[in-house]
C-alpha cells in the first residue's frame, strides 16, 4: 500500500506541498509567536528543500545561501518601497532576481567540485555582503533596512495567521514545482551526472548545464522563501544573511537526507523549530548544531528519512511478507528481440546492403601525446550491418582511437563518417541523432536510478529545456513519459532485465549492469555502438551470454557495432571483421580466422606474449 | 615613498600570518587530498593557548613556541583519529562539509569557554620601533614586525625540508603521489595521515602563536585566518609549500595595498577577488607544484 | 488526473477563505496587566548571547538577573515577587521572534530590549503596535526614538547624536586648536549609525575631517593610519568596539602618528582595551562614559556591586563586568521603582503613567548600589539619563575622571 503511495507521481510530488499545509493546521493551535515562527519555519521548508536539489542531487557544496537569501529578501522590498511594486508581485520578481544570481555564480561556479566550489560560492557570497553594506544610498548599509508589512489583493496583512496563510500557499506551490523537477527527468538527470559524470555525457546531459540549472532553480526558490520572510524580520540587515546563515542552512539537507526531497523538508523544519524550542540553552545551539551535523555524517549519513523510513519498512515487512513476491518472472535471454512498438527513429536499416553507405569510416585519423604519436594515420572502414573488431597489445591506441571516435577525446587531424556523415566534431547529441551510441570499459550506469530510467536516459533527449519539459510531463502522467517508459521496457526486455526495472542500477551485478548497458546503448534503436571492452572483468559463462545478446542485437535489429576487446578469443567468436593496432597504427585487416594467422599480427602479438590465450 | 614602505611592511607582516596559516592547510591536503576548513580553528586554539601560557600562566614566551606546536599537533591527530579516519571511504564533499562544521564547532567551543570578546596577548619582542630615515621621511619597522616575519619564512622552510627530506615527509609525499603505491612500499596509510595531521596541527598552533599579538584571540579569529589561508594557498597552487608562503605574502600586500591607496573598505573584497581571478584564470595557481608522471 | 487539478482548487479556494477571515479578525486585544499576579510579576528580556553582539547580551542577562534578585532579596515590589525571563536574540528576525515569544507566549508584563541597536531597531514597530511596556536600555538607534511612542521608554545609553557629541567635545578639550579630526568607522551598524550622526556634528563645528572605514573584527590598520598621518591629523575619533580600537591606537605610534589624541566610543571604553594598547599607548586615549564609575574603579559602591557580582557568577573573566552589566543592574532598579509608584493595581496604564512623572530615580532608593547615572522622565521625554562621564585610563585602567 504505501510502496505504491510512493510510486504514484501526484503524491510524490504533492505530499512535500502537504507538510507545509500542514503548518496551517498547526498555526490554528498555537499563538502568534507560534504561528510568526510557524511561518518562518515553512519558508525554512522550502529553503532546506532547493539545497537538497543542489547539495544532495547535483552534489554542489554551496555556501552561498545567505547571499540568494539576500538577493531575495532585498530584492523584493526595495521593488516595494522604491517602485511601489505589489508584494505579491515584488515575490515573484524576487525568484527573478535570485535566479539570476544564481546563474552569475553557477556559469563559472560549475568548473569546480568539492573545496575550491565551496571557496567560489564563499566569494560571491562574502561579495554580496560587501556591496549592501557599501550600497549605502539603495541598501540602507549596515543599519539595515525597514520592511513594509506584506501585502495581498489590497489588504495589508498584519495578523500573524493570515501571514501564514499568505506563507504556506506561495511556500506550496513553490514545493510542488520543485518537486516536479527533483522526481522528475531533471532529478534523475542530476543524480545520472553524480553517479557517472562520464555515462551522463556519452548520452548527450549536458553536465555544466544542468548544475548550472540546479544553481538557478535553487537560489530562486531560496530567494522566493526569504522574500516571504523578509516583512517578518522587519528590518533586513546584511549581518541576516551572512556566511553563518549560509553554513547553518547546508545543514538542513546534510541532516534531514540528502536522498529526495523530503530530507530537505524534515531538515528545514526540525532545524528551524530546534532553536525555538531549545531557548532555555539557546548558547548552545551553535555548537549542538554542529555536533548534530558531524554526527549525522559519521553516523547515520542518511539522515532523519533515511532513520524514519527504515523504522517504517520493519513495520511493513510483515504486511510485505504476507502479501508474497510481486513480479518474480526472472530474467532470461528473450527469445527473439522484436522491434519496438515505440521505435522512434524512423529510419530503417537495410544490414548489409551494398548500396548503403559504410556505418563508420576514418580517413587519416592522427592524435599525439606529447612525444608519443598515440593514432597514427588510421584509416578504418566498418561496413552496415557488421560487428567489427579493433584489437591491439596494450599502448597499441585503441583507446585513443575510440575516443576519438566517440567523441570524448576530439582527434588532431582527420575525418571521422558515420553513414556519410562527417561526425568529426559532433556533439553528442548529434551522434545520438545519427543513430550512434556507445558503451563503457568500466561499466558507466547511474546506480542510485532504477534500471527503468537508466535506460530513459538512453534516449538521448537531455538538452536542459528538454530536461524540464520531461520532467513536467512526467508529472502529468503526459503522453511523452508514457511513451519514453514503453521504450525503455521494450529494451529491457530485448536484453533480457525486464524483471529488474524497478532495481537501482547500483544494486544489480556486474554482468546485469554490462547488460543494463545495452539496453540503455539501444534503447534510442541506434544503427551503430561502440563497445568499449564489453567483457572485460566478467566471467566465461557471462561472456558466453553476451557474445550470443550482441550477436542477437547485430541480427535481428540490424545494429552496426565496433567492439575494442582485449579478449582475442571473444572478438575471433564474435567479429565478422577485425582490424589489429600496433603503435598507432593499423597492421592487418579482414575476417577474423585470416587476420590472426598473418605472421605480422602473431609478430605483434604472440611474439610478445608468450602465452597465447 | 616612506608611506609606501611601510604599507609594504605592514602588508609583508600580515601576510607572513597568513602563510603561516596555509603551510599547515597544504601539508595536510598534500598527504591526505583532505581539505581542513577546520584549519582556521586550530589556529585560533594555538592563540589561545599562547593566552593562557603567557599571560594566565606567565611562563616564558618561548615555552608558547615550543609547547604550542606539539599540544595543537595532538589535538589535530586527534580530530583525524576520531572524526576523519570513519569517514575515510566516504565522498569527499562529505568530508568538506565535515570540516566546516568541526571548524565552527572550535569556535563555538572556545566562546563557550571564555565569555569574552577578545583575549590579548603581549608581542613576543618588545622594545621601540626602529626608525630608518630615508630622506626627510621616516620609516618605521617595529621589531614584532621583523620577528613575524623572520619566523614564519623559518618555519616556512623548515616545513619544506622536513617535506622534501625528512622520512615522515617522505612517506606523506608518497602518500601523495599515489595511495595504492605507497601502502605496498609499506607505509600505512593510517599512520601516514596521523603524522600529516600532526604536522598539519603543529604548523596552525605555531601560527595562532605568531598571531596572538597582533589579531588577538576570539572566536571570529578562526574563520578570518581561515578564508585567507585559504586564498594564499589557491594563489600558491594549494599542493605547493613555497607557493602557500608566496601566496600568504602576496595576499598581505594586496589587502593592505588596496586598503591604502584604492579604499579601506575594499579590504576583504580585494582577497576574495584575487581568488576568484586566480580559480578562474589559472585553476592550478601562480606556483603550480611539477605534477608526477603519474598516469 | 483532473479530479487531482479539481481538489487542489478547492483547497486554494478554502485557504483564500481562511486567509480574509483571519485578516478581517485583526489582532486580538491584550490584557493590560498580563505578566502580573498576585505574588508575581513576569518581566522578559531579549539580547544577544552568542554572536558580534554577545558582549551586550550577555552582561545585560546577568545585569538584570542581578538586580531582580537583590530586589527579591529585599522583599519585592509591593509584595510580589520579580521573575525574568531572558531570549536569545542577535540577528533582527531573532529578536522579533524572541519579542513576539515574550509578550504573546511568556505573556510578560515588561519588555526589555537588552540587545544592541539593531535588534531594538527590529523590535520598535512591533512594542509600538502591541503597546506593551518597554524599556530599550542598550539601543542607540533612532529607529525605536522616533516616533516617539508612550510605552517605550529609554535607559542611560542616549541617541547618538548625544554620544557623537560627547566624543567631539572630548577631542577639542584635549586640543581645543585642533584644525583636522580623523573619523575612523567600522562598517557594521552600531559605528556606522554613530558615524552617521558625527558628521553633521563636525560639519556644524567647520573642522576639517577625514573618514576612514574597517571591517568589523579588523586588526591591521596601517592603511588607515597611513592615510590619517598623510592628512596630519590630531585627533582621531574611533567607532568601533575594543578589540578594534586597541589595535588602531596601539599602531598608530608605528605608523607614525603620534602625539594625535584618540576618542573612542562607549563600546570601546573597556578594560580590556588596556593589555592591547599596552602602558605607553595609553595617555591620550580619551573616552566618554555612560556610569559614574568602571567597573576597575575602587569607589565603595562599585566594589560593592562587584563582590555582589562575583558572590552571584564567580570569578569574572577579563572584561567583565562591563558596562552592560552596570546599566542592566540600574535599570532594573529604575524600571522596578516605576513599577512600585504604580502601586498595587498594576497595569500597563498605570506603571507608563507612573514611569512617565519618575524622577531622580536611582538604585538606592530600593536598597541597591549607586552604580549609573541617576534617571528621570516625563511625558514627552522618555531617555532616562543623557550624562556621559569623561573616561581616561589611569593606573591601566579606565577611570571616570572630573570634567
Amino acid at each position: 500500500m504505501f510502496d505504491r503511495l510512493r510510486r504514484n507521481r501526484a503524491f510524490r510530488n504533492l505530499a512535500p506541498a502537504a507538510t507545509v499545509v500542514l503548518a496551517l493546521l498547526a498555526g490554528l493551535a498555537v499563538d502568534g509567536y507560534g504561528q510568526f515562527v510557524l511561518s518562518l519555519t515553512v519558508s525554512a521548508i522550502v529553503i532546506g528543500a532547493a539545497l537538497t536539489m543542489l547539495v544532495g542531487y547535483a552534489r554542489c557544496i554551496t555556501l552561498a545561501t545567505g547571499a540568494m537569501m539576500a538577493l531575495g529578501a532585498y530584492g523584493s522590498t526595495l521593488l516595494v518601497i522604491k517602485l511601489g511594486v505589489p508584494y505579491l508581485l515584488a515575490v515573484l520578481c524576487a525568484g527573478i532576481i535570485g535566479g539570476i544570481g544564481g546563474f552569475l555564480l553557477a556559469v563559472p561556479g560549475v568548473r569546480f567540485r568539492g573545496h575550491n566550489l565551496a571557496m567560489v560560492t564563499l566569494v560571491f557570497q562574502a561579495v554580496v555582503v560587501i556591496l549592501l553594506r557599501e550600497w549605502r544610498d539603495v541598501t540602507g548599509g549596515a543599519e539595515g533596512l525597514n520592511v513594509p508589512p506584506p501585502t495581498a489583493f489590497g489588504m495589508t496583512l498584519t495578523d500573524d495567521y493570515a501571514v501564514l496563510v499568505l506563507n504556506v500557499v506561495v511556500c506550496a506551490l513553490v514545493l510542488i514545482s520543485l518537486a516536479v523537477l527533483v522526481n522528475g527527468a531533471f532529478g534523475k538527470n542530476l543524480r545520472a551526472v553524480t553517479g557517472n559524470e562520464v555515462g551522463a555525457r556519452a548520452f548527450g546531459i549536458n553536465v555544466e548545464r544542468h548544475l548550472i540549472a540546479a544553481f538557478v532553480a535553487s537560489s530562486a526558490i531560496i530567494a522566493v522563501a526569504a522574500a516571504l520572510n523578509a516583512p517578518r524580520y522587519r528590518i533586513i540587515d546584511p549581518d541576516s544573511y551572512g556566511v553563518i546563515v549560509s553554513i547553518f542552512t547546508l545543514s538542513y539537507p546534510i541532516v534531514g537526507g540528502m536522498q529526495s526531497i523530503w530530507g530537505g523538508v524534515l531538515g528545514g523544519g526540525i532545524l528551524r523549530i530546534l532553536p525555538e524550542l531549545l531557548r532555555p540553552v539557546a548558547d548552545f545551539i551553535e555548537l549542538f548544531f554542529c555536533i548534530l551535523v558531524i554526527a549525522t555524517i559519521m553516523f547515520f549519513p542518511g539522515g532523519i528519512v533515511e532513520l524514519l523510513s527504515r523504522a517504517l519498512r520493519l513495520n511493513r515487512e510483515g504486511a510485505a511478507a504476507a502479501a508474497g513476491p510481486e513480479e518474480t518472472r526472472l530474467a532470461g535471454p528473450a527469445e527473439t528481440v522484436s522491434p519496438s512498438p515505440a521505435a522512434s527513429s524512423g529510419s530503417t536499416v537495410a544490414p548489409g546492403g551494398a548500396s548503403a553507405p559504410a556505418a563508420l569510416i576514418t580517413q587519416r585519423v592522427r592524435k599525439r601525446y606529447g612525444a608519443l604519436q598515440a593514432v597514427d594515420d588510421v584509416s578504418i572502414e566498418v561496413a552496415a550491418g557488421s560487428l567489427h573488431g579493433l584489437m591491439g597489445p596494450n599502448g597499441a591506441g585503441k583507446t585513443t582511437l575510440f575516443n576519438a571516435i566517440s567523441g570524448f577525446t576530439p582527434a588532431d587531424s582527420g575525418r571521422i563518417e558515420c553513414f556519410g556523415e562527417d561526425i568529426t566534431a559532433a556533439p553528442v547529441e548529434a551522434r545520438i541523432a545519427i543513430g550512434v551510441t556507445r558503451s563503457f570499459q568500466h561499466v558507466a550506469v547511474f546506480p542510485k536510478l532504477t534500471c527503468l530510467d537508466n535506460v530513459i536516459i538512453g534516449l538521448g533527449a537531455n538538452g536542459i529545456w528538454d530536461t524540464f519539459a520531461r520532467s513536467f510531463d512526467e508529472s502529468v502522467n503526459g503522453r511523452r513519459s508514457a511513451k519514453e517508459r514503453e521504450a525503455a521496457r521494450w529494451a529491457l526486455a530485448a536484453i533480457g532485465i525486464d524483471g529488474k526495472a524497478e532495481a537501482p542500477a547500483g544494486t544489480l551485478s556486474l554482468g546485469d549492469q554490462r547488460r543494463l548497458e545495452m539496453a540503455r546503448a539501444i534503447v534510442s534503436r541506434p544503427r551503430l555502438i561502440f563497445l568499449d571492452e564489453p567483457v572485460s572483468g566478467v566471467g566465461h559463462q557471462e561472456a558466453e551470454l553476451l557474445k550470443e545478446l550482441l550477436q542477437r542485437i547485430n541480427t535481428d535489429l540490424g545494429v552496426t557495432m565496433l567492439i575494442v576487446e582485449h579478449n582475442i578469443k571473444f572478438l575471433v567468436d564474435v567479429c565478422d571483421t577485425l582490424s589489429v593496432m600496433s603503435s598507432g597504427r593499423i597492421v592487418a585487416e579482414g575476417k577474423p580466422g585470416d587476420v590472426i594467422a598473418r605472421p605480422e599480427v602473431r609478430e605483434v602479438y604472440f611474439g610478445e606474449k608468450k602465452a597465447a590465450p | 615613498m616612506a608611506e609606501f614602505l611601510m604599507v609594504i611592511i605592514g602588508g609583508l607582516k600580515i601576510g607572513a600570518i597568513y602563510a603561516l596559516a596555509a603551510i599547515g592547510l597544504i601539508v595536510i591536503h598534500k598527504a591526505t587530498k583532505t581539505v581542513n576548513f577546520a584549519h582556521g580553528g586550530l589556529v585560533m586554539l594555538g592563540a589561545f593557548a599562547a593566552y593562557l601560557i603567557v599571560v594566565e600562566l606567565n611562563w616564558p614566551y618561548w615555552l608558547a613556541y615550543v609547547l604550542i606546536p606539539i599540544l595543537i599537533g595532538i589535538v589535530a591527530t586527534l580530530l583525524e583519529i576520531t572524526i576523519l579516519r570513519p569517514l575515510r571511504r566516504a565522498d569527499l564533499f562529505i568530508v568538506i562539509v565535515a570540516t566546516i562544521f568541526l571548524g565552527i564547532a572550535l569556535s563555538e567551543t572556545f566562546r563557550l569557554a571564555q565569555n569574552t570578546e577578545m583575549l590579548a596577548v603581549p608581542a613576543a619582542i618588545k622594545g621601540p620601533p626602529m626608525m630608518l630615515e630615508l630622506g626627510e621621511d621616516l620609516i618605521i619597522i617595529t621589531r614584532e614586525q621583523i620577528w613575524v616575519c623572520l619566523g614564519a619564512l623559518t618555519v616556512g622552510v623548515i616545513g619544506l625540508l622536513i617535506f622534501r627530506y625528512a622520512p615522515a615527509g617522505r612517506s606523506m609525499r608518497a602518500m601523495a603521489a599515489n595511495v595504492r603505491g605507497a601502502q605496498l612500499c609499506g607505509y600505512s596509510v593510517n599512520r601516514v595521515y596521523a603524522i600529516a595531521w600532526f604536522v598539519g596541527g603543529a604548523l596552525a598552533g605555531l601560527a595562532g602563536v605568531f598571531a596572538a599579538p597582533s589579531h588577538g584571540v576570539s572566536p571570529e579569529l578562526a574563520i578570518s585566518v581561515i578564508t585567507a589561508a585559504f586564498v594564499a594557498a589557491v594563489i600558491g597552487g594549494f599542493d605547493s609549500l613555497l607557493g602557500a608562503i608566496i601566496g600568504g605574502l602576496l595576499l598581505g600586500l594586496a589587502e593592505t595595498l588596496s586598503a591604502a591607496y584604492v579604499s579601506s573598505a575594499m579590504k576583504s573584497a580585494v582577497s576574495f577577488l584575487l581568488l576568484f581571478v586566480v580559480l578562474l584564470w589559472r585553476p592550478e595557481g601562480l606556483f603550480p607544484e611539477a605534477k608526477g608522471r603519474d598516469v | 488526473m483532473q479530479a487531482f487539478w479539481k481538489a487542489i482548487a478547492r483547497a486554494a479556494t478554502g485557504l483564500a477563505v481562511a486567509a480574509v477571515l483571519a485578516v478581517s479578525a485583526g489582532p486580538a486585544a491584550q490584557a493590560s496587566s498580563q505578566g502580573v499576579t498576585d505574588t508575581e510579576i513576569t518581566i522578559g528580556a531579549l539580547g544577544a548571547l552568542t554572536g558580534a553582539t554577545a558582549f551586550i547580551g550577555g552582561p545585560g542577562r546577568d545585569g538584570i538577573q542581578l538586580a531582580v534578585d537583590k530586589i527579591n532579596e529585599a522583599g519585592g515590589i509591593n509584595g510580589r515577587k520579580l521573575k525574568l525571563i531572558f531570549e536569545h536574540a542577535f540577528t533582527p528576525a531573532e529578536s522579533v521572534a524572541a519579542a513576539k515569544k515574550l509578550v504573546e507566549s511568556d505573556k510578560v508584563f515588561v519588555l526589555i530590549l537588552a540587545s544592541g541597536s539593531t535588534g531594538a531597531a527590529a523590535a520598535a514597530n512591533y512594542v509600538r503596535e502591541t503597546g506593551v511596556a518597554t524599556y530599550n536600555i542598550y539601543g542607540a538607534t533612532p529607529i525605536i526614538r522616533k516616533p516617539f511612542a508612550k510605552n517605550v521608554f529609554h535607559s542611560a545609553i542616549p541617541g547618538a547624536e548625544v554620544s557623537s557629541q560627547a566624543m567631539i567635545d572630548r577631542a577639542f578639550e584635549a586640543r581645543p586648536k585642533a584644525k583636522k579630526i580623523g573619523v575612523l568607522a567600522g562598517t557594521y551598524a552600531f559605528p556606522q549609525a554613530n558615524k552617521k550622526a558625527t558628521i553633521p556634528l563636525l560639519k556644524k563645528k567647520g573642522v576639517e575631517f577625514v573618514v576612514e572605514e574597517f571591517d568589523q573584527g579588523s586588526r591591521d590598520f596601517t592603511s588607515q593610519l597611513l592615510s590619517f598621518a598623510r592628512a596630519r591629523v590630531e585627533a582621531v575619533l574611533i567607532f568601533g568596539s575594543f578589540s578594534e580600537a586597541g589595535f588602531a591606537i596601539k599602531q598608530g605610534p608605528e605608523k607614525g602618528l603620534t602625539g594625535v589624541t584618540w576618542v573612542v566610543d562607549g563600546s570601546a571604553v573597556n578594560d580590556a582595551i588596556v593589555p592591547i594598547l599596552g602602558a605607553e599607548n595609553t595617555k591620550n586615549v580619551w573616552g566618554y562614559y555612560n556610569a559614574p564609575y568602571f567597573p576597575g574603579q575602587s569607589d565603595a559602591p562599585i566594589t560593592a556591586y562587584k563582590k555582589m557580582w562575583t558572590a552571584k557568577y564567580g570569578k569574572a573573566p577579563q572584561g567583565r563586568p562591563n558596562l552592560y552589566d552596570l546599566v542592566g543592574y540600574g535599570s532594573t532598579y529604575v524600571l522596578a521603582e516605576a513599577m512600585k509608584n504604580a502601586g498595587k493595581n498594576l497595569n500597563w496604564d498605570s506603571l507608563i503613567a507612573a514611569w512617565s512623572s519618575l524622577k531622580n530615580s536611582k538604585p538606592s532608593n530600593l536598597g541597591g548600589v549607586e552604580i549609573t547615572f541617576p534617571q528621570s522622565f516625563s511625558k514627552t521625554n522618555h531617555q532616562g539619563s543623557t550624562e556621559l562621564g569623561k573616561a581616561a585610563i589611569k593606573g591601566g585602567i579606565w577611570q571616570v575622571v572630573p570634567k
